[in-house]
């Protein structure tokens, strides 16, 4: 308005080069996937800004057992896929069904005294500090390489995502709801599942698609805890090789494609909710 | 009169009951998962023990190779371990006030209305939403010497560019900042531009109507309201900075030689690659301890903005 027109065009220039700057990563992930192997690279001699040839190679080559793989893990995409909707979505149900009861008490009867800080606190320390203790406990009980050796883990490095989420929805019903539950004569279970759980519909799939997108987002405990049975998407694509035609740029970039949509789409139907669930609940809006 | 208040000091006694009867399987899932842990790696790290060294022994026997506290004295004079504390908090110093100063420039460029806002708004949060070692793949995919950031170089100067990043000491770290500043700083974005967002516009026309330059609106009414969101974007950031892993280990796995080993990394590699488990329990356990008295420090300004809601 009192800015000039020109300062105007700038600005939205530099907003322009930025953005696209940083979309270019993805555009050239896109890309590579529908590449054939000669325009992986500019080995041959040049670069090539989009794919000449456009194929479908790469994703097909993903669920055909014609690459090698380095062993011992399962040669097609398909198993580490499965299992990391598996995982993702057990582990996901165990954070927000804790969550929830917690998120709900902590709003509600200042219960569990400062468990929503220790919770905090737990996001400070790399998962990395404790990984051989960890692996020492899940080999003794045998859960190295098993759905629920995963799933037990993700459910307890999302929990405290869920528990502060859920206990900023939850401070957003009035109390005089269950208040007014309880005087016609419900009970405090009642009242919370038949009044307020109903209301929280939103804010729990909202919890639950955050606590999706870190679960499948994990790298470093299913590098660690899994092996040829339970590797997820992360794990192979770090693993998938072959020998003869080199690195795979073409098929990664096409698992990577695959392995990216689920979180940016969630990301994206929940953008309102991303601010408060990154900063545990700190900043609201 | 005095049997209402009773029966309203029942419900209250019986609602606190219920609270914690609520929180309990929350208590029981955190801390029946992380004493053990705990708990064993202390004792671990007393000791020599290693899983495959130590003749199949299992690790409770781990006392036969007791060795009081040698593993944390050696750990506190060994240099590779020092190296890759010092570089990751190098990186951290780096990669945080970058992706601060690049996300607030960009909450303010947003503030104002221009064609495509949406769109644009959309593609500049994707990255973060992005699998971070996906993010570590196509990093190294593009740094690769026939990959197309030195295809980019190459349109300005000319001519051909073969630069190994990934195999270069110095470039190497610069390749996996830049990696880590593409991914992060939209979430500095997101954060700096609501909290931009809620300021209150009537102060802010009002100080336009008394003549304020963009500057001294900026250091009077701006910057003192935004604090406690600056606070919190950076430590956050900073937190989870401090864990680096994935694009690394994909990237370069803290190669050439050490360059661009960081703390999860240099856990990682010695305790997984190297087997030397009672080593690494020791370590983990120091990162531990250095984290918690970091932590008392770091933490308190949002503890403040969590309670100060509660």
């Amino acid at each position: 308005m009192e800015q000039k027109l020109y300062v105007r065009i700038l600005k939205y220039i530099l907003v322009l080069v930025i953005v696209l700057a940083f979309f270019f990563p993805i555009y050239w992930t896109i890309t590579m996937a529908f590449k054939p192997h000669m325009e992986w690279t500019s080995a041959a001699g040049r670069i090539f800004w989009v794919p000449n040839k456009p194929t479908f190679t790469n994703f097909t080559s993903l669920f055909q057992r014609k690459i090698s793989i380095a062993s011992p893990l399962a040669s097609t995409a398909v198993r580490p896929i499965v299992n990391s909707i598996i995982v993702s979505v057990i582990s996901t149900g165990l954070a927000v069904v804790v969550g929830t009861m917690a998120g709900y008490a902590i709003s509600r009867y200042r219960a569990g005294g400062n468990i929503s800080f220790m919770l905090l606190t737990l996001r400070m320390f790399p998962p990395a500090a404790v990984i051989v203790p960890l692996m020492v406990l899940w080999a003794y009980l045998g859960f190295v390489d098993t759905a629920h050796g995963l799933f037990i883990l993700y459910g307890l490095v999302t929990l405290p995502f869920a528990v502060i989420l859920m206990k900023t929805f939850f401070d957003e019903i009035p109390k005089e709801l269950d208040e007014a539950a309880v005087m016609d004569g419900y009970s405090n279970w009642g009242a919370f599942t038949k009044f307020i759980l109903p209301l929280a519909k939103g804010a729990i799939s909202t919890t639950a698609l955050f606590c999706f997108i870190l679960n499948w987002s994990d790298f470093i405990l299913a590098l660690i805890l899994t092996d040829k049975d339970w590797s997820t998407i992360p794990v192979y694509l770090d693993k998938l090789q072959s020998g003869y035609v080199g690195k795979l740029y073409g098929p990664k970039a096409a698992l990577a494609l695959i392995a990216a949509i689920p979180p940016v789409v969630f990301g994206i139907l929940i953008q309102k909710y991303l601010v408060r669930g990154l900063t545990f609940g700190a900043i609201k809006k | 009169m005095f049997k209402r208040n009773n029966q309203r000091k029942e419900e209250k006694r019986e609602g606190a009951k219920f609270g914690a009867l609520l929180v309990l399987p929350a208590q029981v899932y955190f801390f029946s998962i992380l004493i053990f842990p705990l708990v064993c790696g202390i004792y671990i790290s007393l000791s020599e023990w290693s899983p495959l060294s130590s003749g199949g022994l299992k690790w409770y026997m781990a006392f036969k190779f007791w060795s009081w506290l040698s593993n944390y004295w050696n750990l506190i004079r060994d240099t590779e371990f020092l190296m890759a504390l010092v570089r990751t908090f190098i990186v951290v110093g780096i990669v945080v006030p970058a992706e601060f100063f690049l996300g607030l420039l960009l909450a303010f460029l947003f503030l104002e209305k221009f064609p495509l806002k949406k769109i644009l708004h959309t593609m500049m949060i994707m990255p973060m939403m992005i699998v971070p070692a996906v993010s570590g793949f196509v990093f190294y995919m593009m740094f690769q010497a026939a990959g197309v950031i030195n295809g980019i170089i190459g349109l300005f100067t000319a001519a051909r560019v073969d630069i190994g990043w990934l195999q270069h000491n110095v470039l190497a770290l610069i390749a996996i900042m830049l990696a880590d500043i593409w991914q992060w700083t939209p979430f500095m974005f997101l954060i700096l531009l609501s909290g931009l967002l809620s300021l209150p516009q009537d102060q802010l026309d009002a100080a336009t109507i008394l003549g304020f330059s963009r500057f001294q609106k900026f250091r009077m009414l701006v910057f003192p309201l935004m604090k406690p969101v600056f606070i919190i974007a950076l430590i956050l950031r900073g937190i989870e900075a401090v864990k680096i892993f994935d694009p690394i280990w994909i990237m370069t796995s803290g190669g050439p030689g050490t360059a661009t080993e960081t703390i999860s990394v240099y856990l990682y590699k010695h305790g997984f690659i190297f087997l030397k488990w009672s080593w690494i329990a020791a370590a983990g356990f120091l990162v531990l301890i250095l984290m918690s008295i970091i932590s008392t420090f770091a933490l308190r300004p949002i503890k403040e903005e969590v309670e100060k809601e509660a």
